[in-house]
């Protein structure tokens, strides 16, 4: 016996592909992110994780969309892509959701290249003594 | 007039009639002295009272005669100022209708667009008393019809001309607001060029504004059309971006509805003057709050301003102003009051349908309330709710000119390429939840269009490149060609082989030149001496250790 296919749904019609360089939205870039905000030490591999897990009444749209993102890690590079928005810009932003308290930093966990001399050198003790 | 007229039973008495009084009188003075007087003198008094008595009837007739003359010139006259009258006010019959009936028929005619001699001609067939007017009245009329057609036809191409200088300032407007998005993009790692990228595009909006105004104030259409519909919150956004102090706008608690595309721009552009208007004339420091809300006939906008209480001597001043500007306000009206925009907002709003009020605020200053009727509302799933910029939909410029020919603009972005070689459709996307229009969270498989956006830009790159190449131009954002690596000496102690060699090298150590280096496989007895070398212990290191 066959199990039952699955109807597959016609995919909605794609809207017309943005030509490069066209404005699609009546907002601009600075109400979203004002180019004298504050700006704090990130980088575009800094992990943010989001605190809550519901966005406040008050949050924008883009910051109740990266607070839904950030439910686990990402990072500000990839949060920049799926927002579509620029790295400068999601500065702002989360610099102002670190300020109120929603979301936290993580910094990267770098996978050295050459391992730690003091961990040689343990490893050296403890085979010497074997 | 009718009373200055003798009486009609009155007739002229014959002169007989008249004179026989003085006569008999006197006749009968004269007898009388005649009689008194001594005989000697009865004939000298008799000739004097004679000769008295026919003076007196001569003046007498003479008298009556010029009086009956007089009357009759009197009546004359009273008869000739009655016709005069009686002219006068036909007169003023006829002005009184050609100026409250004719003329308003004919200048209404005119605002049809006849030309002042085909409205003279219908004005005729439309009632013939209109036909025949008299000469001067009617070169009257033309006249003026000439003075006011030319007064239209000037003033109209003035706005014409207005409308027109507007439009160009908008073409060019736009072009520069895509090419500052494009410059956004591509310098979005630098926040120093990123920051001043968007001061410019502030400034570039804020120019945009006065023309858009302009345009309006002329007559003119909105010159943007967007394709789809816009939710509501990123039009109030749109609208703020507009304005100089956008930080102070609170957009809070905004109705989920979207504005169909063809009349996002009216509703911006009407909230933006009032938004510009609100954060104005209040303290700098105040908020400014914006709420919107469904209501029965449509969407109800409030803008909500902590500055100066409105009384209602200025809100009625303001209304009228509102009024003045929904019947067509003339222009040279408007240098005369600051508030531009108020007449901007009237004009808008008698062309789209849209109310306008303004009330005290609970905030002690000006509440706006803008109603954006329902058949401007779609309920459909506007651009840009969710993520704000990664949206689709693309402005149509409407009966816009071309903005300026210039030379297309050399993308040279600062970012970083994502190489051709990481795949973006892998990539594994997060699941986001967005908000129905009715407020309930929804669950969104994918999303694809941030990356399909991205995809397609590296494809734009890679043909710009090629055509760039093809032109010859040195491409300086090419991944550099890998320089060819120079042959490896042999020579150095860390040439490939080197190693085994020495391995070799060391095999043969002890060993018998002229033998096979593994002959101590196939013979090992042979070797067995080698063994008996005492090997070397770490204790060498250390030195005495026995």
């Amino acid at each position: 016996m066959t199990p039952p296919q699955r109807q597959r749904r016609e995919p909605a019609p794609e809207p017309p592909k943005p030509q490069e360089g066209e404005v699609r939205n009546p907002e601009r870039m600075y109400v979203v992110a004002g180019p004298d905000g504050e700006r704090s030490e990130l980088d575009l591999v800094t992990l943010i994780v989001a605190r809550a897990a519901d966005p406040p009444p008050t949050a924008s749209p883009e910051q109740a969309a990266l607070l839904r993102l950030c439910a686990a890690p990402l990072s500000v590079a990839e949060l920049s892509a799926y927002l579509s928005l620029p790295f400068s810009a999601m500065g702002v932003l989360i610099t102002e959701l670190l300020t109120a308290d929603l979301v936290t930093v993580r910094s990267p966990i770098v996978r050295q290249a050459l391992p730690d001399r003091s961990l040689l050198e343990a490893v050296m003790n403890g085979l010497q003594r074997l | 007039m009718v009373s200055v007229q003798s009486p009609p039973g009155r007739g002229e008495l014959p002169y007989a009639r008249v004179l026989l009084l003085p006569a008999i009188a006197m006749a009968a003075a004269t007898g009388a002295a005649v009689a008194l007087v001594t005989a000697p003198a009865r004939l000298a008094v008799g000739w004097c009272g004679g000769i008295a008595t026919v003076l007196v009837i001569a003046t007498a007739a003479e008298a009556v005669r010029r009086g009956r003359a007089l009357r009759k010139q009197r009546g004359e006259h009273a008869r000739h100022t009655a016709h005069l009258e009686q002219r006068i006010a036909a007169h003023e019959n006829e002005l009184v209708r050609f100026s409250r009936e004719i003329i308003p028929a004919a200048l209404r005619l005119l605002s049809t667009g006849e030309s002042p001699r085909e409205v003279i001609r219908k004005l005729g067939l439309a009632n013939p008393e209109y036909r025949d007017l008299p000469e001067p009245q009617a070169e009257t009329l033309l006249t003026v019809l000439k003075i006011v057609d030319r007064e239209v036809t000037m003033r109209d191409a003035a706005a014409r001309s207005f409308v027109s200088v507007a439009r160009r300032v908008q073409a060019i407007i736009h072009q520069q607001a895509a090419e500052l998005r494009e410059m956004e993009e591509d310098h979005g790692r630098n926040p120093e060029v990123f920051d001043d990228l968007l001061r410019i595009d502030h400034g570039n909006a804020l120019i945009g504004r006065l023309a858009d105004s302009v345009s309006v104030l002329g007559g003119g259409r909105p010159g943007r059309q967007w394709p789809e519909p816009v939710s509501l919150y990123s039009t109030l956004r749109g609208a703020m971006s507009r304005i100089l102090e956008y930080r102070r706008i609170q957009l809070s608690s905004i109705a989920k509805v979207s504005v169909k595309g063809i009349y996002v721009e009216p509703v911006i552009h009407a909230c933006a003057e009032l938004l510009d208007n609100a954060t104005r004339y209040s303290p700098p420091q105040t908020k400014v709050h914006v709420t919107a809300t469904e209501v029965q006939t449509g969407v109800c906008i409030e803008i909500e301003d902590g500055g100066v209480n409105l009384n209602e001597e200025a809100r009625a001043r303001i209304e009228g102003m509102l009024e003045a500007a929904k019947a067509g306000v003339d222009l040279q009206d408007i240098g005369e009051h600051p508030r531009l925009g108020l007449a901007v907002v009237g004009r808008l709003c008698a062309a789209y349908d849209m109310q306008v009020s303004l009330r005290a605020s609970a905030y002690g200053g000006v509440r706006a309330i803008v109603i954006v009727p329902s058949e401007m509302i779609t309920h459909e799933r506007g651009v840009g709710l969710a993520h704000g910029i990664g949206a689709t939909g693309i402005p149509m410029p409407v009966g816009l000119p071309e903005g300026p020919k210039r030379t297309p603009k050399k993308r040279r972005p600062t970012n970083p390429r994502i190489p051709e070689t990481v795949s973006l459709e892998d990539d594994d996307v997060p699941v986001v939840t967005e908000w129905t229009p009715n407020g309930l969270p929804q669950r969104r498989s994918r999303v694809k269009t941030s990356l399909t956006e991205r995809i397609a830009q590296q494809a734009a790159y890679d043909r710009e490149d090629r055509e760039a190449a093809a032109r010859g131009e040195a491409n300086p954002w090419a991944t550099p060609e890998p320089e060819p690596k120079p042959l490896r000496d042999m020579n150095a102690p860390d040439a490939p082989g080197k190693g085994l060699e020495a391995f070799w090298e060391g095999l043969k150590q002890g060993i018998e030149p002229g033998t096979h280096p593994t002959d101590f496989i196939r013979n090992p007895t042979k070797y067995l001496h080698l063994l008996n070398d005492p090997a070397p212990t770490e204790a060498d290191d250390e030195g005495d250790l026995k």
